[in-house]
């Protein structure tokens, strides 16, 4: 970060927070996030409520941001909404534009621990127990979907004019159209999607990017569930598909919630907490659903590669992705040959 | 003619270079771009092994089922735009022949995917243990 900047910033900062002066006194970006960067910020505030060390983290769209999910306000809003209905999320705390760092951001409270699921799912001291783990990441779910349109401060989030079944299955279709190739695995998933395609009664809000690896564990259990750039409004069992789907599971294909714990657990805890029991029939259209979509997602990214537009291994590879989750739609939907 | 080896032998030989000498010594945070080239090596490894073959069979059995000449390419937007339509709704032919494409391109982009099917599938059309080892 340029010092200027970090000037800007605790300007910013000091007049946000109503302290007399402000100190950054360590700043480091964070790694992860192709679309977003995050920046980790300890400053000393002197005066004002957050008199004393303010640990936080400031998210700004990277310089070569693409312009898929939300903006950085809007992700903002999401978050100070999740946080009133009492989701475990970062406290939101400030949202700035760019005249302060040239680019939209927000600076929310840091939590710590650790993300990745591929640690996640070999270090077994983080999380603390695992079937309660998963029973709270259900929980989580259920008052996230408490939510209901509309809320003031999310009007932003446009409802789908189809079911969000078939919305799904129209724009994944329209993707493929404007794609470079055919993908006649996915076009036999989507035909599956389209016929089984389930109404929703009612639309709530929707994280739909829940999964292991977009939440924080330290060594007793959950401390902030991450990545909000993509919620919605839509079906629940959007969120529950996605969460307990085969391709989010890091390999450890038998905790068939996140690779973390058991599908009981997860539907448990959501239970719980909204009253509304799970069945495995309903999630399993959504598990479907959640394959085709990181697909098409992985196809996108890989584009990003293949177009030339912004060279990367990592971006390169995950087109390569592909072909085994056209196999496990394959396999779901009976298009497996015996 | 080419001088021996030729990509795949020599993108065999620098993999195990890269993984037995290079990555040990590594520092923690350039690993996982490090595997990350591994990775890339080896896919490239794989479709120089498979060649031409498989997609030249899966031309040939295309163009049978859809009763139609073309390009690989534009014979699968073919099959897609069919399936679409619901023409293929069942068939058995269809099914066959859109696994065995699948398989064989997990085969080439990762090949250990496989052996999650393989004991439910029957073992000839799934990955060799060759292949199961150079990832």
């Amino acid at each position: 970060m340029r010092e200027e900047q970090k000037r800007a910033l605790e300007h910013f900062l000091a007049g946000r927070a109503g302290a007399s002066a402000v100190r950054i006194d360590d700043v480091h970006l964070l790694s992860g996030g192709a679309i977003q960067e995050n920046w980790s910020l300890t400053a000393t505030m002197k005066g004002g409520r957050y008199d004393g060390i303010l640990e936080c983290v400031l998210r700004s769209d990277a310089p070569s941001g693409v312009a898929v999910s939300h903006g950085r306000a809007q992700e903002f809003a999401l978050l100070q909404v999740a946080f009133r209905a009492g989701v475990t999320v970062p406290e939101p705390l400030w949202v700035g534009d760019a005249s302060v760092f040239g680019r939209e951001f927000f600076v929310m409270r840091r939590a710590r621990g650790t993300a990745s699921g591929h640690r996640l799912v070999k270090e077994l001291n983080l999380g603390g127990d695992r079937e309660l783990l998963v029973e709270r990441l259900g929980e989580e779910l259920a008052r996230l979907h408490a939510i209901r349109p509309p809320v003031e401060g999310l009007d932003f989030l446009r409802a789908p004019t189809l079911s969000p079944a078939l919305q799904g299955v129209k724009d994944f279709r329209n993707f493929l159209d404007g794609h470079r190739t055919a993908f006649p695995a996915l076009e036999w998933g989507l035909r599956w999607l389209e016929r089984h395609a389930p109404a929703t009664p009612e639309l709530v809000l929707t994280h739909r990017d829940f999964r292991t690896g977009n939440y924080l564990v330290d060594e007793t259990g959950l401390t902030a569930v991450l990545d909000w750039e993509f919620a919605a409004w839509s079906d629940p069992l959007e969120d529950i598909g996605w969460f307990c789907a085969r391709c989010w599971r890091f390999g450890r294909f038998e905790k068939e919630a996140g690779g973390m714990g058991s599908r009981e657990a997860l539907f448990r805890g959501y239970a719980r907490v909204s009253g509304r029991p799970l069945t495995r029939e309903a999630v399993f259209y959504w598990e479907v659903h959640a394959h085709v979509r990181w697909a098409v997602i992985a196809l996108q990214q890989g584009e990003r590669h293949v177009s030339g537009q912004e060279p990367s291994l990592e971006l390169a590879l995950t087109a390569h992705v592909v072909p085994e989750l056209e196999l496990e739609i394959l396999n779901m939907t009976g298009g497996r040959h015996a | 003619m080419r001088e021996p080896p030729e990509g795949a032998a020599l993108l065999a030989i620098a993999r195990e270079v890269l993984r037995k000498e290079l990555l040990p010594l590594l520092p923690a945070d350039k690993v996982y771009a490090a595997l990350m080239v591994a990775n890339a090596m080896g896919i490239a490894e794989r479709q120089l092994q498979q060649g031409e073959g498989p997609q030249r069979e899966e031309q040939k059995a295309l163009a049978a089922l859809l009763q139609t000449e073309g390009a690989l390419e534009s014979l699968n937007r073919e099959f897609a735009t069919r399936i679409r339509r619901g023409d293929f709704d069942g068939d058995d032919e269809a099914r066959r022949l859109l696994w065995e494409s699948t398989v064989q391109r997990v085969r080439e982009s990762a090949p250990k995917a496989l052996s999650a099917y393989r004991d439910r599938h029957g073992s000839s059309k799934m990955s060799s243990p060759r292949e199961e080892s150079t990832t």
